[in-house]
């Protein structure tokens, strides 16, 4: 980690730098003396007066918890992509591509089917699902070859499996009652969140994330395959399902908080070991600071650009997609990837 | 000297298909000993039922009289350092991460490797002459490199027991001989006892001091080099004619006699 202090230190300025312009813009436009006003008052615990009260609320209520939950979600998506990346070797892989989001995309929907607006149903079938599904994905992929293309194709086809389900909820849900919250779901946004679910979310993702960096270096010889691990001293079996287990339960709280939003656990792993390189040390970090850049960055465009609101995750698969095939094209020059 | 490595009634197999027969032999301390056969013979099967990779059926590996039967993986990594066959990574390390990785198994789970264990990394690379290769990714090595960045991964693993599987196949003939020299010297030097499979029974006569022979999954032949390695065992074995040549003072060296005649 040592060697790259640069390129964290600009992380973490660019991290606190996106994190005051998301504050700031918005419908309710605050500025920046107003931002220091405010966030003075609450330090020195002294009534800013009545000009505080209306950009206080905006920034305490509405956009403080939306920021850190897109921070932690961005950080938890990309981290969780560099797990599953590292854990099954293969560089293509993401919770998208395993199944685990479209499996807590389902048991979420499930959920909602079933039990109504409970956050906690949500949040736990979500998770039982996710690892339903990259369980089955990874089984499929280990019996038809156990290669870098088996796995992607048997989570396509888990995937697949999975959003047809999510469509067939949605086609037999209450259109009036549980059809709405169905379809926020499948589009991924970060606009209805509130200090009571975001605790929760972002305490989650916090245990999650922790366990993952404390055990991050041993990513390392997981990722050179699991006979070279196991000489080298490892019990890959166990590590596997640790890794699978934190990986799944921090995506499942990204999903039941914000709906499903792609592309940002394939691409910011690949953007951060361009930066970084392979090493899970920098990596796992790195990769956590740059995912919440990432996603506060889309979030704050989706809210800020004229003609209203977007989905986030519509920003964050047209920004993604094309950098993912910008890969695919240059990948030949950066080493290559093994089938 | 006794025997460091002892394997004892070893059998395995896959589902119906019985690989390894009731293999039984001992490594002395300090030696190499060459596993020979034809390809599918089972010798990269046998090193893997030996560190454990692959579990046994049925018999006992025994390092220094203990039976690593109910070992920990990370135990059974401080005993014994395994160089793979050629490998491609997933993942741009550097060749002095790879070597790092050696200190997985000396590492408690939530330990990372120090800023000494990277130096000392370092110095594996350094011993086997390839220091300047340290921050290079380890998938633009050519062949011949890569094994010695992995062989320098054994070293830094620091165990008494150095396995290799097949380390001169995919490499040009100078390298074969260049990995092999090191090999014996990393044996000598360090005082390892060390068990490598070989394609070429010549290498096996140049380098080995004791052999392995195994044929379809059972124990050929076993012992010492010079009690084992004969025109018979070698015709036999490859299924092919084939004449020693006994320079003097130089080793033995293996011909086919009549090209690849089959008996």
């Amino acid at each position: 980690m040592k060697d790259h202090k640069l390129a964290f230190v600009v992380a973490i300025i660019l991290l606190a730098v996106s994190s005051a312009i998301s504050l700031i813009l918005g419908r309710y436009w605050i500025d920046i003396g107003t931002l220091r006003d405010v966030v003075l008052s609450a330090i020195t615990g002294q009534d800013g007066g009545q000009s505080l009260a209306t950009p206080g609320l905006v920034l305490w209520s509405v956009r403080l918890p939306r920021v850190l939950v897109a921070i932690m979600v961005g950080a938890a998506l990309s981290v969780s992509g560099a797990v599953f990346q590292g854990l099954f070797r293969n560089p293509l892989v993401s919770p998208g591509i395993l199944g685990v989001t479209s499996g807590a995309s389902f048991g979420a929907t499930l959920a909602i089917f079933t039990a109504g607006n409970s956050l906690l149903a949500i949040e736990g079938s979500a998770f039982l699902w996710g690892l339903i599904a990259v369980t089955i994905t990874y089984q499929i992929g280990r019996r038809s070859g156990n290669s870098v293309t088996s796995l992607v194709l048997s989570g396509v086809i888990v995937s697949a499996l999975f959003t047809a389900g999510v469509s067939f909820l949605k086609f037999k849900a209450d259109p009036y009652q549980h059809l709405p919250a169905m379809v926020f779901w499948s589009m991924g946004s970060f606009n209805s969140i509130v200090w009571g679910d975001a605790v929760r979310v972002l305490v989650i993702i916090t245990i999650g994330l922790t366990v993952v960096y404390l055990f991050r270096w041993w990513l390392n010889p997981i990722a050179l395959g699991d006979e070279d691990a196991m000489t080298l001293g490892i019990d890959v079996p166990k590590a596997r399902l640790i890794y699978i287990f934190i990986g799944t339960l921090v995506v499942a709280a990204s999903v039941s908080a914000c709906g499903n939003i792609g592309w940002v656990g394939l691409v910011v792993p690949h953007m951060a070991r361009i930066i970084v390189g392979a090493d899970h040390d920098a990596l796992i970090p790195f990769t956590a600071l740059l995912g919440g850049i990432f996603m506060l960055t889309m979030d704050t465009l989706a809210r800020a650009l004229p003609g209203g609101e977007i989905p986030v995750g519509v920003l964050t698969a047209l920004i993604g997609a094309p950098f993912f095939a910008y890969l695919l094209m240059t990948n030949e020059r950066r080493g290559g990837w093994q089938n | 000297m006794g025997a460091l490595l002892s394997v004892e009634g070893l059998c395995f197999g896959y589902r119906k298909k019985q690989v390894l027969h009731e293999i039984s032999f001992r490594v002395e301390k300090g030696a190499i000993c060459g596993l020979l056969g034809p390809n599918a013979s089972g010798k990269s099967t046998l090193l893997k039922c030996i560190n454990g990779v692959l579990s046994t059926h049925r018999g006992e590996i025994r390092v220094a009289g203990k039976s690593i039967g109910g070992m920990s993986r990370q135990e059974v990594a401080r005993l014994m350092a395994v160089v793979p066959q050629q490998m491609t990574l997933a993942f741009g390390f550097t060749a002095l991460q790879m070597v790092v990785m050696g200190k997985a198994a000396m590492l408690g789970r939530l330990s990372l490797p120090s800023g000494k264990d990277r130096s000392d990394a370092q110095g594996a690379l350094d011993e086997l002459g390839v220091g300047a290769l340290a921050n290079r990714t380890f998938n633009e090595l050519s062949g011949g490199e890569r094994q010695l960045v992995l062989l320098a991964r054994a070293i830094f693993q620091d165990t008494s027991i150095l396995l290799l599987d097949e380390p001169t196949s995919h490499l040009d003939f100078r390298n074969q001989f260049m990995i092999m020299d090191l090999v014996r010297e990393m044996t000598r030097t360090k005082g390892l006892t060390t068990l490598v499979s070989l394609h070429d029974p010549n290498l096996a006569a140049r380098y080995c001091d004791q052999l392995v022979v195994l044929k379809e999954g059972r124990l050929h032949r076993e012992g010492p080099l010079d009690k084992v390695f004969e025109r018979e065992t070698i015709s036999e074995l490859y299924g092919m004619e084939v004449v020693l040549h006994r320079p003097k003072g130089g080793p033995v060296a293996v011909f086919p006699l009549h090209g690849t005649t089959v008996l």
